[in-house]
């Protein structure tokens, strides 16, 4: 009884918290309209409104960040929006690509801060 | 039979069986299952302050930990790396060393065998990796703790850390 109360708290604290998604899981990279650069569409979809910022990486096997093109690497995003990210890498490069990733910004100051910063990646799959 | 009469027979006949065409269409309904990692912050971790020179997140100590949920859909496509923190974001001027140690653990289950992810993470520094080898929604617990000195006391004001919640496509 004791933990069906803990599990069903749960799922109520749950039902109030801040999420973020990031997708989709394996991305592939298609031409786009400059040549020798190719590009995939992420989506990424906020639910924490104590964050408003989240920056995209791009990173190899080894996490060592690689050089990509967005509209904007730090994305401002409403609460509950999804917004389309197009990265686009240099086809040369594009073989190194591993993970794309969100991290949630966090502000320093003002209000309560929040503690989780929350960071999603994507694997691009050779 | 009148020509009225005649035309509304039409009428009628052709009516019923457009009703009866459109009632045998089939509607379909369609869904797309995807893969997906959704973190959602539970609740947000608070230190407590059992003695002068120590900060805890333990119940024990008079904290909340943080915890944190990870939704996955399809099992074994991400893992979950919870970094516990090693610095402040935020505190008054510190002249002394810090001494910091965290964990973070499995709190609730919706699938009894997610208990296993426990037994299987891995740690190292600061950082515990779970495998997400089951789909379904885990939450879990990070605890963080700093001891300032040698039992110095920590000067008073607003102190805040970071927990990094990462789901990595495996």
């Amino acid at each position: 009884m004791i933990r069906l109360i803990a599990v069903l708290s749960l799922i109520l604290i749950g039902g109030s918290s801040f999420a973020h998604q990031f997708t989709p899981t394996y991305p592939r990279f298609s031409s786009s309209f400059i040549e020798g650069v190719v590009v995939t569409e992420m989506r990424l979809f906020n639910r924490r409104d104590d964050v408003e910022y989240y920056q995209v990486s791009v990173f190899d096997s080894e996490w060592n960040p690689i050089e990509f093109a967005t509209e904007n690497k730090i994305v401002r995003i409403g609460y509950l929006q999804t917004k389309p990210i197009h990265v686009y890498v240099n086809k040369k490069i594009v073989r190194k690509v591993v993970y794309i990733c969100t991290e949630s910004k966090l502000m320093k100051t003002g209000g309560v801060a929040p503690v989780v910063s929350s960071r999603i990646c994507s694997k691009v799959k050779s | 039979m009148s020509m009225l009469n005649i035309r509304n027979f039409i009428i009628l006949g052709v009516v019923s069986a457009t009703s009866w065409a459109t009632a045998a269409n089939e509607v379909q309904i369609s869904g797309n299952v995807a893969s997906k990692c959704t973190i959602y912050t539970s609740t947000n971790g608070i230190y407590g302050n059992p003695t002068a020179d120590v900060l805890s997140t333990a119940t024990a100590d008079g904290g909340t930990p943080a915890v944190i949920r990870y939704d996955v859909v399809n099992a074994g496509t991400y893992k979950a790396v919870i970094t516990t923190p090693v610095s402040f974001s935020t505190s008054p001027s510190l002249n002394d060393t810090l001494a910091w140690t965290g964990s973070a653990a499995v709190s609730e289950v919706t699938d009894a065998s997610m208990s296993a992810y426990d037994s299987s993470k891995r740690v190292f520094d600061n950082v515990t990796e779970f495998d997400l080898t089951i789909a379904g929604t885990v939450w879990f617990g990070a605890e963080s703790k700093v001891e300032y000195g040698y039992g110095k006391s920590l000067p008073g004001g607003s102190y805040k850390a970071v927990v990094t919640a990462e789901c990595i496509a495996l």
